[in-house]
């Protein structure tokens, strides 16, 4: 379990992390989300114990990273796939790891393949393509079988392969129990990665829920109609109370209904329909609500918080 | 996966360290390359002085071979140096002192650690090196000189590599820049010693009498004008305490590489 309480860290006049809280909790893949600059990095280096923290605390399994003589055993973590000795080979890197934390020298091996480094593991580190970086970084995390994980743009240099491959291995070791933790800036892939969401805007909390309550949460509920008679339900709906958008001859957009409740309506109306959808937002237009608002957001409370979502 | 933290003695912990710390520091080429420059300086300079004394008209006799030791460690110790501020600086060069402090993150570890090993594999290098170094110049220069005296040379060939790497890696862990490192190295340990004095002011030979390599100067060859053996020694290991006061403190208070 990684908990983050009141965490601030300010570099000279710039609050990179304000105030921020959040627990990520074992047994679900928890995205952290935010545009560049939000914070999200420095708030994983300040969990590891890389970057001092200006106050506030970050507690892994409810300690502070520091203080374990077996750190890879406890937390796995990819930040930066390129930090690495480009002189050495992936083994060897793998080796320093493995001696640094008591690890046995057949783990080596046996994460080489699990992440499919294989012959190149025995190549210099300055002859892999970022791709391979990941999966060095992947097996290095893994190296000490940890109940906790965390993995800083994990998807970035993988081909489509090595996409699906990481999705499997991130669900695959949430299904273990272990707390999962990964920033990534491709919503479409957190869509079908995280259970859970912690979005944040310049340092900020904005949102930490389940990505479905935020995904439905946000936005209205849009319905698509498409009629002959469009006027004649529009003017229906506008007087029930509805926002409708005429999008083209044909063609309303009704926010905040239901289409039961345009279907019915057209019903009493006799008005014929050739379509009728409920368009749901994506993660992408609630993100881009969500974190523009940040921008402007003055307030110290978050915008959506886990219980108002529930 | 293990479900409780299991608490590891520090001195484990420190074990576990200093065998990645040896690890790391054999499995980049780097190393043997400032092995092999300090082998070919040392070697190749004691060699070659064997073979003039051996071809000299009128060849000095009976001197100790070991004063090969202490002349070639001048120049080779600057390879060692190398290496020893590039074990710190390489880190940062390549953002591995983030991995680095993932695996030790307890600071203190990783410094007391790699100035460990550091310090003891460049120390032993520069003994070995003056070793062989003492033994080429004896078997090229035969049968002139003798391989008495060693108890006179290795102690303060050892010193001098010692305070000398322990000087440059906390300086490495000062400032945190390769170039940087190395060129401030070598306008104290080489170039200032050598130059201030030669301007005539009285303060600038004051000024270059405390610097580190006018204390190494002194161990290895003699003949530096206002040193003492007590003198070299002090200043030797006040450089070496000082960088390495101020690299911790470095490490301990900033940011892993910001």
């Amino acid at each position: 379990m990684i908990e983050v309480r009141g965490l601030t860290r300010r570099y000279g006049d710039v609050l990179a992390v304000d105030d921020l809280s959040f627990t990520v909790e074992p047994g679900k893949v928890t995205g952290f989300l935010g545009p560049n600059g939000a914070g999200k990095s420095t708030t994983m280096r300040v969990v590891l114990g890389l970057d001092r923290a200006t106050s506030g605390t970050a507690l892994v399994n409810g300690r502070p990273y520091a203080s374990f003589g077996e750190p890879l055993r406890e937390v796995g973590a990819l930040l930066d796939p390129g930090a690495a000795h480009p002189g050495r080979t992936g083994r060897s890197h793998l080796r320093v790891a493995a001696r640094a934390n008591g690890i046995p020298r057949r783990r080596v091996d046996e994460v080489i393949e699990r992440v499919g480094l294989g012959r190149a593991a025995s190549r210099r580190i300055k002859g892999y393509s970022l791709g391979m970086r990941q999966r060095l970084g992947i097996a290095t995390a893994l190296i000490g079988d940890p109940g906790v994980l965390m993995f800083d743009e994990p998807i970035n240099g993988l081909d489509l392969d090595g996409v699906r491959w990481i999705r499997g291995l991130l669900r695959q070791l949430a299904d273990e129990g272990r707390t999962v933790l990964i920033s990534s800036h491709l919503l479409g892939e957190m869509e079908q990665i995280a259970d859970r969401l912690v979005v944040i805007g310049r340092g900020r909390l904005i949102a930490d829920a389940t990505t479905e309550q935020i995904v439905s949460g946000l936005g209205q509920v849009r319905v698509r109609v498409r009629s002959p008679r469009p006027d004649v339900l529009r003017a229906r709906l506008r007087e029930r109370g509805f926002e409708v958008e005429r999008v083209d001859d044909h063609e309303l957009r009704v926010e905040g209904s239901t289409a039961e409740e345009v279907g019915g309506l057209a019903h009493a109306l006799d008005v014929p329909l050739h379509h009728l959808s409920e368009v749901r937002q994506s993660l992408e237009d609630a993100y881009v609500e969500l974190t523009t608002g940040s921008v402007e957001y003055q307030g110290r409370e978050p915008v959506l918080t886990a219980e108002e979502a529930r | 996966m293990r479900a409780v933290t299991r608490d590891v003695p520090v001195v484990r912990v420190f074990a576990r360290a200093c065998a990645a710390e040896w690890t790391r520091l054999w499995t980049v080429k780097a190393t043997w390359w400032f092995l092999a420059a300090a082998t070919v300086t040392m070697v190749g300079i004691a060699t070659i002085a064997g073979l003039e004394a051996a071809a000299d008209p009128d060849p000095p006799r009976g001197r100790s071979a070991w004063a090969a030791a202490a002349v070639t460690g001048l120049p080779g110790q600057f390879a060692l140096l190398a290496l020893a501020l590039t074990a710190v600086t390489s880190d940062y060069a390549t953002g591995g002192i983030v991995p680095s402090l993932q695996w030790t993150p307890r600071r203190a570890v990783l410094f007391l650690s790699r100035t460990a090993v550091v310090v003891v594999v460049a120390t032993v290098l520069g003994v070995l090196l003056a070793s062989a170094a003492t033994v080429a110049s004896f078997v090229t220069a035969q049968p002139l000189l003798t391989l008495a005296g060693a108890s006179d040379v290795l102690p303060d060939v050892a010193f001098v590599f010692a305070a000398g790497s322990a000087f440059a890696l906390g300086l490495g862990f000062l400032l945190r820049n390769t170039a940087a490192t190395l060129v401030t190295v070598f306008l104290l340990m080489l170039v200032l010693p050598l130059m201030l004095p030669n301007f005539g002011h009285e303060w600038l030979s004051w000024v270059a009498d405390r610097l580190p390599g006018s204390g190494a100067a002194f161990l290895l060859i003699g003949e530096v004008p206002g040193m003492s053996r007590t003198s070299s020694v002090v200043t030797l290991l006040c450089w070496a305490a000082a960088t390495l006061l101020l690299g911790w403190l470095r490490l301990s208070r900033d940011d892993a590489n910001r």
